[in-house]
């Protein structure tokens, strides 16, 4: 299973954040949005809806996401110095079907009859 | 005191241990001189890029401007890729990890520069590398005693390894708080290394909160793997902020009565 996928899912959350933690979720909302970012530029745009949001935070989110596989690092030398730009390696459509598949394949592998049933009930 | 607990440790080889105490000590020294020299000149690596003029010019200007004002030469300034905040200097440069410019601004990122210029002036870049060479030295002359067959000589020399662990702690602890102190007098605002302790130690906090809240179903490798250590050489930040404080204060205080 690639790091990617997710590996919990909660039922009483909201899009992303049923399987990623809630600052996470907001974090690959923005960089789905903008592709390529720094983990400054990430901060300054969270910071307009958390004011007491720290640097050390993002980063240390964004380093986290890249561990999940849902962002790489880079370093990037150009004007302004060396430093490390964040990507992203998934689209948000292919991250969702993983999602979706991966639930699946879990409900599939435990509860098999049911998952069926549920299935047809909804097809007709 | 290190000195004199090496010295009383090589007295006890020698006088145990006659001339082939006095041979092996020689050979001990040669073999940690020659690792020394061979370790300095592999310390910068591909990961390590020196920074130029045009790369960041308000850091490459304040770094002459605080090496000015320590009174020693500009040092040479290397940028670590590393996405965890770590600093170091040595001989008579200073390397910045990527991480650093990640949490910290600019004034907070002179803070800790100042710190590294503060290790350089009071030739820490020296003594902390002798030291923990010494280290193995010590260690190597404890096993050396073992030859001896003589329970008093092995039982002195673990108590000299032992003091001199001890002191080296205590040494190391003691020069942080001074390169602190000296960050002061070169930074223009004191309180930008108070504001950077903060900061790292505000990740460093984050850091274990995440390994231990945060998703429990997944194991997060974002920690560094780190190594158990069994005395800590640096001083907590709380009490380094705290005398950072104090300090700025009383300078502030001589600079109103100047």
């Amino acid at each position: 299973m690639s790091s990617m996928e997710p590996h919990e899912f909660k039922l009483t959350e909201e899009g992303l954040k049923a399987v990623l933690p809630p600052l996470e979720a907001e974090i690959m909302g923005y960089m789905w949005d903008v592709r390529v970012a720094t983990a400054g530029e990430v901060y300054e745009k969270m910071k307009e809806k958390h004011p007491d949001l720290r640097r050390s935070t993002v980063s240390i989110l964004m380093n986290r996401l890249c561990e999940r596989g849902l962002l790489e690092r880079e370093v990037s030398k150009g004007r302004g110095g060396m430093r490390y730009v964040y990507k992203i390696t998934t689209t948000k459509e292919e991250f969702e079907q993983k999602v979706v598949e991966s639930i699946f394949d879990a409900l599939m592998a435990n509860f098999k009859e049911a998952t069926f049933a549920y299935l047809s009930k909804i097809k007709k | 005191m290190l000195r004199l607990i090496a010295f009383v440790q090589l007295l006890l080889v020698v006088l145990y241990l006659g001339r082939i105490g006095l041979v092996g000590v020689f050979l001990a020294t040669l073999c940690l001189m020659v690792l020394y020299l061979w370790v300095t000149k592999r310390s910068l690596d591909k990961i390590h890029t020196p920074l130029k003029y045009e790369d960041m010019p308000w850091l490459y200007d304040s770094v002459a401007r605080m090496a000015n004002r320590a009174k020693i030469k500009t040092p040479k300034v290397y940028i670590l890729e590393d996405y965890i905040p770590n600093a170091y200097s040595f001989k008579d440069s200073i390397v910045l990890s990527l991480g650093l410019f990640e949490v910290l601004q600019e004034n907070e990122i002179l803070g800790v520069v100042a710190h590294e210029i503060g290790h350089i002036k009071n030739k820490d870049t020296l003594l902390f590398p002798l030291i923990s060479y010494g280290r193995y030295w010590m260690i190597t002359l404890s096993m050396l005693t073992l030859f001896s067959f003589n329970l008093r000589a092995i039982l002195v020399s673990l108590i000299l390894l032992l003091a001199y662990e001890h002191q080296r702690v205590r040494f190391f602890k003691k020069r942080e708080f001074m390169a602190d102190k000296a960050a002061l007098y070169v930074l223009e605002r004191p309180f930008d290394l108070k504001d950077a302790l903060e900061e790292l130690s505000y990740y460093e906090d984050l850091r274990i909160k995440v390994k231990e809240n945060v998703l429990p179903g997944i194991e997060p490798k974002i920690e560094r793997k780190q190594k158990k250590v069994f005395m800590e050489m640096h001083p907590p930040y709380d009490e380094r902020i705290w005398k950072i404080m104090v300090e700025a204060a009383a300078l502030d205080l001589m600079g109103k009565l100047n």
